[in-house]
């Protein structure tokens, strides 16, 4: 198995509980893994079909940027540390079953800033993560079931509003905590040879801001449900045209600080169809076109052909049996923390290559264009002349790793996060380096 | 044409000699004295009596019975075997072998026939053609001896064997994919509660 390939799987890749995770790609460094890299012979067989990962992973480097400030850059050298384990039901050789399928994981990542400078409510932060699936059927009934949970603590931004104008570091204000609970509950159907697979899913997504205090995003708390019914036909064995349609309801959990934050609840619906697969035996795609409206309840909507409109292009090629290329693009809405919404349009791209066995190099890049949409109580979020934010928004992130065997790696890290808005005061570059060594077996 | 003359002949001359019968008595010495000597004289007749014929007969006719079940038995044990090959090849000697007795059928029931009218020729005739017709079945025989089997030629059971170009994913690319907890970075909002 492609060793940066399976080192590069994305959180949220787990809901599925079966291998079809692999074909999310990763945009931007992304840190030490928190799961195990599906290494056949690793993992600790615990009974006859239960396998048991685990890993512990360091990297240590300098962040120029800690506080995301427009200017007078605070740097600082950072430290992370995050050991996991994860139960999964599988042999050293593969699955032990293909009827049922568990994966149940848990990690916590130490992250600690190390210029003194940087006070201490904002260099030390625990950020648990934790994950759990199942999923159970056979050729023509699937049911699975998932959880995933992640919470994420960084460092606030640097506004002129909360910065000691001496030092440029930000005081009186809370950390960015986001907490964010994702469940899911699917069916499968496949009746027949398998030609025709209907999945229905129902998503409960919690997200919670909690931290206290001034520039808290406390207000912005939500939770998501969501319905997908989606119907697909295999016209050839690994490609499918779909047709998908998403119902979801978003309802802010505080509503007076919402609605006194220009927030409102949205029923977004999705109808899109179109195709995903195999192209051919080395290239696929996701190709996606439809229908998406918000139905905002109060202020500004999606509308506008562009506004009602839905596109996702993805393309796959794996150039050789140790390399990978993805590009893309998106045209899609999501819920802003400053306004209602904001469209979105994003390119991405991604390259993975193994050499020699041994090294797996990571190159990744995406740009997006924010553009808010409707109106915000925030003062500092509007353009002199009162219009919108928008932002031009770059990740870059690479990675080179060594593995000494196939479960312990040693490398180094980049990332490149730059924004560029038509508010000064939202941009900032912010890049990072790391060296870093780690065990997942 | 000209083979089977010769063949005829030759049986037929070989026959008549296999057939001799002990030597006509030579005539005494002279001067003999009527003495007790051993007689060494070798008598010869020129054909079979009929009864020889009819006795020979029926012996041809036992050892191609013979023949003939011994061929049965080597495709009975091909038809176990399941070797193809070798069962069609005894078979079609067994099929060969039935038709032959069928006409040494035909042959014994006219020599008999002829040997009741007393017709030395056609006995001689019909004779004839039983001794060809053993001889073929014997020649049968050994050749369902030698059929060969699958054994010889068998190469091995048929194998398939399904190469997946090592580019196509294990996962299944069809499938919807699974949904992305959000946990970016929010952007960057006031400082005013």
């Amino acid at each position: 198995m492609n060793r940066r390939l399976a080192l590069s799987i994305a959180l949220g890749a787990l809901l599925a509980g079966r291998v079809a995770s692999a074909q999310e790609v990763t945009i931007g460094y992304q840190g030490l893994p928190y799961k195990s890299t599906g290494e056949s012979n690793a993992g600790i067989q615990v009974s006859d079909s239960v396998l048991l990962h685990a890993g512990i992973g360091v990297e240590a480097g300098y962040d120029t940027n800690v506080f995301y400030a427009p200017s007078k850059e605070i740097g600082s050298s950072i430290f992370r540390f995050m050991p996991y384990a994860e139960l999964t039901n599988a042999t050293r050789t593969g699955p032990s079953s293909n009827i049922l399928v568990f994966d149940a994981r848990a990690g916590l990542q130490y992250r600690h800033y190390g210029n003194s400078e940087v006070a201490s409510r904002y260099a030390d932060a625990w950020n648990p993560n934790a994950g759990l699936s199942l999923s159970l059927g056979g050729a023509q009934f699937g049911f699975g079931v998932a959880d995933v949970f992640a919470r994420v603590e960084d460092p606030p931004y640097a506004n002129p509003g909360n910065i000691d104008p001496i030092t440029g570091i930000p005081t009186g204000v809370p950390p960015i905590q986001r907490t964010n609970n994702q469940a899911s509950i699917e069916g499968r159907w496949a009746p027949g040879g398998g030609r025709l697979t209907t999945v229905l899913r129902f998503t409960n997504m919690v997200n919670i801001y909690d931290n206290n205090g001034t520039g808290n995003y406390s207000f912005a708390n939500a939770m998501t449900n969501t319905l997908m019914l989606d119907v697909a036909w295999k016209w050839l064995p690994k490609t499918a045209i779909f047709f998908n349609v998403q119902q979801s309801i978003v309802s802010y959990l505080n509503q007076s600080r919402a609605n006194n934050a220009n927030l409102s609840d949205s029923y977004p619906l999705y109808v899109t169809a179109g195709l995903r697969g195999l192209l051919t035996e080395k290239t696929s795609a996701v190709l996606t076109l439809g229908y998406v409206n918000g139905f905002y309840s109060n202020g500004a909507t999606t509308s506008g052909f562009l506004g009602s409109t839905y596109l996702d292009l993805a393309f796959t090629a794996r150039l050789t049996q140790l390399s990978r290329a993805v590009v893309g693009f998106r045209h899609d809405f999501v819920n802003a923390v400053i306004s209602n919404f904001a469209y979105q349009e994003t390119a991405y791209a991604s390259y993975i290559q193994q050499i020699a066995g041994r090294l797996a190099l990571d190159v990744s890049g995406r740009y997006q264009y924010i553009s808010y949409q409707g109106d915000t109580s925030d003062p500092t979020q509007v353009t002199a002349d009162g219009g919108n934010r928008v932002d031009n928004f770059f990740q870059l992130g690479a990675s080179l790793d060594y593995f000494l065997r196939n479960w312990a790696y040693i490398g180094v890290g980049y990332a490149l996060l730059d924004n560029r808005s038509n508010i000064p005061l939202d941009d900032y570059l912010k890049q990072q380096v790391f060296a870093r060594l780690g065990v997942t077996y | 044409m000209l083979k089977t003359k010769l063949l005829l002949t030759t049986i037929f001359m070989g026959s008549t000699v296999f057939a001799q019968g002990p030597a006509p008595e030579a005539p005494p010495a002279p001067g003999g004295q009527g003495t007790s000597a051993v007689d060494l004289s070798v008598k010869q007749k020129p054909t079979l009596t009929p009864a020889d014929m009819i006795n020979q007969s029926k012996e041809y006719f036992t050892g191609m019975g013979a023949v003939v079940k011994r061929i049965q038995t080597l495709q009975d044990q091909a038809k176990r075997e399941k070797d193809i090959i070798r069962l069609n090849c005894v078979t079609d000697k067994l099929v060969q072998a039935r038709v032959n007795v069928n006409i040494a059928e035909q042959s014994m029931a006219t020599m008999q026939e002829s040997v009741a009218r007393n017709n030395e020729g056609e006995q001689t005739h019909e004779f004839t053609r039983l001794t060809i017709v053993n001889q073929k079945v014997t020649v049968l025989g050994a050749e369902a001896e030698n059929c060969i089997g699958e054994d010889l030629s068998f190469v091995g059971a048929t194998r398939i064997e399904v190469e997946v170009d090592p580019n196509i994913p294990q996962y299944d690319p069809t499938q919807p994919g699974s949904p992305f907890i959000d946990i970016t970075r929010p952007p960057s909002a006031s400082p005013i509660d």
